[in-house]
C-alpha cells in the first residue's frame, strides 16, 4: 500500500498504487436541481455506446431517484452498510476508506451485484420518502416533509479507482492526459473483480465478449474538444463536461476549478469511500442535510447556501447559465454587461448567453373585430 | 505399464535426466470413481511423481475417456485454496484432482479429473466457468519457479482449459446472451442489420483481438506464459489442444502440448523430469482469476522410449 493524498478527505490514505495524477482530470458537474429524469442522457449514451448484443442491461449513464432508486439495486446502501458507521472530523475524514477497510485476502472492501440487481434500472423511480397521506394533496399538510430527487450517474473516473486497485491484471488504467479510466479490452480476462470493487458499480460485464466494459467519458468526442453525449443531450442543461486541475494547481479561471474549489458549490459523491471521484454534484436544495451529508460530504450546507444565493453572484450565475449552451468544452468564461461568454483554449469566444433572457409581456385582453363587431378577445381564446 | 517414482529431492534438478535408481511400484489407495474404465487401471497413487509413459503413436488428446489413458498411473494431487496473493479463495471447495500423463516424444498429454456436480460453461454476470490449468517451468533449472505463476526472470508455461471454451467448440460459438438467457427477446441488434465486419465493431473485446472474447475457436486450451500473478500472456502461436467432458459427476479434461515448446522454452524431452503444478476453478463456487484451487509443485517424469 502506498500513501496518497486525497483532498476530498483532507488527509492521506492507503492505496495499492502510488499517486499519479493526470495532466488534467476529466470531470463532470451535475446540477441535481435541474434534472427531471427524462433519461435523454441515458438514451444518448445507450444508443452511442452500448446497443450491442451482450450489453442489453448496460447503462453507463443512468438517472435514479433517490433515496429509493438504484442501478444496480442497492449499490450505495450496500457498500455503506459494509463499511459501517464512519465519522467526519470537520472537513477531515476520520473513518476508514474501502481500501483501508479491505478484509484479509482482498484488495478492496466490496460486494458483487447479482444479475437481477442489474435488471431494474428504474427501481424506486419517483418514489418519495413518505406515504400518500403525507403529500401536499392532503390539505392539512401544505408543507410535507417528503422529498426525492434525481441522481445523475456515470463513471466517476476516480483519482484512486477501486476498479484499478482490484484488477489482478492491471487491465484498467487512467489516461495520463485526461484521467479517463478505461478497461484495456485486449488485456481483461473477465474475472469481474472490478464489478465487486467499484462502490459506484460502474464497471459492467459484457455477456458476449466476456470482458468488462465501462463509461469511456466519450473520449473520442473529448479529443475533438467536445462535451460528452450525456452532456449535450441533456434538455435540462444541468451538465458540464470540463477538466479539473490538480488540487494544488487550482485556477479560478477554469470552470470546474471555480465550481469545485473556489465556490465549493459542487461536491463529490460518497467521498468517504476514498476514491476521490471526479463527478461533482450541486446538491438538491430541498433534501435534508443529514442525508446529503452522507452522500456528498461535509460541504453540503455551504453548497446549498451558495446555490440559493447564485442570483446575486454574477460570476457563478453566468457559469451556470453556460451549462448546456454549447457542445464545445469551455476553457474559461467571463461575465460582463449581463452576458456570460465561454472561451476555448485559444481564448476565442465559443458562445454567449444572457443572464436574463429578454422578455415581452403581451396583455391578456386585446381589442379585435369579429364580423364587423368590435370585441374584446382573450389570449386563451385565440 | 511401467511405473516409476522419484523423490521430491530427486526432482530438484529437472529438465535433465531423471534421477537414477527409480523405485518401481507405488502406494496403493482406494480407487475413486472416474469416467475412464478403471478395471485395467491400478488405484491412484498419493504423494508420488506423475509418470508419463512413452507411448508410440497418437495420444488420446481429444478423448479424455479413451482406454489408452489406462496406460498411465493415476496420481492424486491435493489442492488448497489460493491464499498467497489477494484476491484469495476464502475456502477450498475441492480437495483433490487425479492426474495422469502420457507422451510419445512429440506430444505431452495430461488427463486431469475432478469431482464437480455442476457444469459451469457460460460466463455471465457473477457467473463463472469451470477450468483447469497445468503449469510447467518454461526452462530447465535447479529449482522450480515460484508456484505463484513464476516470477520475473523465471517464467512458467501454462495450459488452461475452460469449460466455456469447450462449449464454444461443441456448440459452434453459441455461448452468449441467447444461451445464458434462453427466453431473451431482443430488439434489433447490430448483427441483425449490419454486415459482419461492421457488426463486429459492437463487440469491442472481440474486435480488439482479445483471445477470451472469441467464440469461434479451434482449441479449448489456451497457452500462456507468465512471470508472476497477473502477468499471463497469450502466446501468439497457440499449440495446445485438448478436450473436456463432464461425466459421472465430474470433469475429465485432456490437455496436451507439443514437447518441443519452440516458442516457450526448453523441450519436454523423453527421459527428463519436471516440476508440474495445477490449478482448478469451480464456477459455481465463484472461482475466477486468483480465486482458485492450487496444487503444490508435483514431479513429472517423462519416461525414455522403451
Amino acid at each position: 500500500m502506498a500513501k496518497v493524498r486525497n483532498w476530498q478527505l483532507g488527509r492521506d490514505m492507503d492505496y495499492p498504487y502510488a499517486a499519479a495524477r493526470p495532466k488534467r482530470q476529466f470531470t463532470m458537474i451535475m446540477d441535481t436541481n435541474k434534472c427531471i429524469a427524462c433519461q435523454s442522457c441515458t438514451i444518448a449514451c445507450k444508443s452511442t455506446w452500448t446497443w450491442g448484443k451482450g450489453q442489453e442491461f448496460m447503462l453507463w449513464n443512468n438517472i435514479e431517484t433517490k433515496p429509493y432508486g438504484f442501478y444496480p439495486t442497492g449499490w450505495d446502501v450496500n457498500i455503506l452498510e459494509l463499511l459501517g458507521e464512519q465519522e467526519w472530523d470537520g472537513d477531515v475524514y476520520a473513518g476508514q476508506t474501502i481500501f483501508e477497510a479491505a478484509p484479509e485476502g482482498e484488495r478492496v472492501l466490496g460486494w458483487a451485484p447479482a444479475e437481477e440487481d442489474w435488471s431494474h434500472p428504474n427501481i424506486g423511480e419517483d418514489e418519495p420518502t413518505g406515504n400518500a397521506e403525507d403529500t401536499t394533496y392532503v390539505p392539512d399538510t401544505p408543507h410535507s416533509m417528503m422529498w426525492m430527487y434525481y441522481l445523475q450517474r456515470i463513471c466517476n473516473h476516480c483519482t484512486y479507482p477501486a476498479c484499478v486497485a482490484a484488477c489482478p491484471r492491471e487491465a484498467i488504467y487512467k489516461r495520463p492526459e485526461d484521467g479517463i479510466v478505461l478497461v484495456d479490452q485486449t488485456r481483461c480476462r473477465g474475472y469481474q473483480e472490478c464489478l465487486t470493487a467499484c462502490p459506484y458499480k460502474k464497471t459492467m460485464f459484457n455477456l458476449e465478449t466476456r470482458v468488462s466494459e465501462k463509461c469511456i467519458g466519450c473520449y473520442p468526442k473529448l479529443e475533438q474538444g467536445l462535451q460528452t453525449q450525456c452532456t449535450t443531450s441533456c434538455i435540462g442543461r444541468l451538465r458540464l463536461t470540463n477538466y479539473l486541475s490538480a488540487p494544488d494547481e487550482v485556477d479560478p479561471r477554469k470552470p470546474a476549478d471555480f465550481l469545485v474549489h473556489i465556490r465549493k458549490i459542487a461536491l463529490p459523491i460518497y467521498p468517504q469511500l476514498g476514491l476521490e471521484p471526479n463527478v461533482y454534484y450541486i446538491p438538491p436544495v430541498h433534501v435534508p442535510t443529514k442525508f446529503l451529508t452522507q452522500m456528498f460530504g461535509p460541504g453540503v450546507e455551504a453548497a446549498v447556501e451558495m446555490y440559493r444565493n447564485a442570483k446575486d453572484d454574477p460570476e457563478l450565475l453566468g457559469l451556470l447559465m453556460l451549462f448546456g449552451a454549447t457542445e464545445r468544452i469551455m476553457d474559461t468564461w467571463d461575465v460582463s454587461d449581463g452576458v456570460a461568454r465561454a472561451y476555448d483554449e485559444e481564448g476565442e469566444e465559443i458562445v454567449a448567453v444572457p443572464l436574463r433572457e429578454p422578455t415581452f409581456v403581451r396583455s391578456f385582453e386585446f381589442a379585435t373585430d369579429v364580423a364587423g363587431t368590435p370585441t374584446t378577445a382573450y389570449r386563451h381564446n385565440t | 505399464m511401467s511405473e516409476t517414482r522419484i523423490t521430491r529431492k530427486d526432482a530438484l534438478v529437472y529438465g535433465g535426466a531423471a534421477a537414477g535408481g527409480l523405485v518401481a511400484g507405488g502406494a496403493v489407495v482406494a480407487g475413486l470413481a472416474v469416467a475412464v474404465d478403471q478395471s485395467k487401471s491400478p488405484p491412484a497413487l498419493v504423494g508420488e511423481p506423475i509418470t508419463a509413459p512413452y507411448v508410440s503413436g497418437a495420444l488420446p488428446v481429444d478423448d479424455p475417456t479413451a482406454g489408452a489413458w489406462n496406460d498411465a498411473q493415476r496420481v492424486l494431487v491435493p489442492l488448497v485454496a489460493q491464499q498467497f496473493v489477494p484476491p484469495f479463495l476464502e475456502k477450498a471447495q475441492l480437495a483433490e484432482i487425479q492426474v495422469r500423463a502420457l507422451h510419445n516424444g512429440e506430444v505431452l498429454a495430461f488427463l486431469v479429473e475432478w469431482d464437480d456436480e455442476n457444469v459451469d460453461d457460460l460466463d455471465g454476470i457473477r457467473r463463472y466457468h469451470d477450468a483447469v490449468a497445468v503449469q510447467l517451468p518454461a526452462r530447465t533449472g535447479s529449482t522450480p519457479p515460484a508456484l505463484t505463476m513464476g516470477a520475473p526472470g523465471s517464467p512458467v508455461h501454462i495450459l488452461q482449459w475452460r469449460a466455456t471454451w469447450q462449449r464454444d467448440i461443441d456448440s459452434g460459438g453459441k455461448t452468449g446472451v441467447d444461451q445464458i438467457y434462453p427466453e431473451v427477446v431482443h430488439d434489433v441488434m447490430p448483427d441483425d442489420v449490419l454486415p459482419p465486419d461492421a457488426a463486429q465493431l459492437y463487440w469491442v473485446g472481440r474486435e480488439a483481438g482479445n483471445p477470451l472474447s472469441q467464440v469461434f475457436r479451434t482449441t479449448p486450451v489456451e497457452e500462456v506464459v507468465a512471470e508472476g500473478f497477473g502477468s499471463a500472456t497469450h502466446l501468439s502461436s497457440q499449440t495446445a489442444v485438448g478436450r473436456g467432458v463432464h461425466e459421472g459427476g465430474g470433469w475429465h479434461v485432456a490437455v496436451a502440448v507439443p514437447s518441443a515448446r519452440a516458442r516457450v522454452g526448453d523441450p519436454l524431452a523423453p527421459g527428463t523430469s519436471w516440476p508440474v503444478a495445477f490449478a482448478v476453478w469451480l464456477g459455481s463456487g465463484e472461482n475466477r482469476g486468483g480465486r482458485k484451487h492450487i496444487a503444490d509443485w508435483q514431479t513429472l517424469v517423462l519416461e525414455e522410449k522403451a
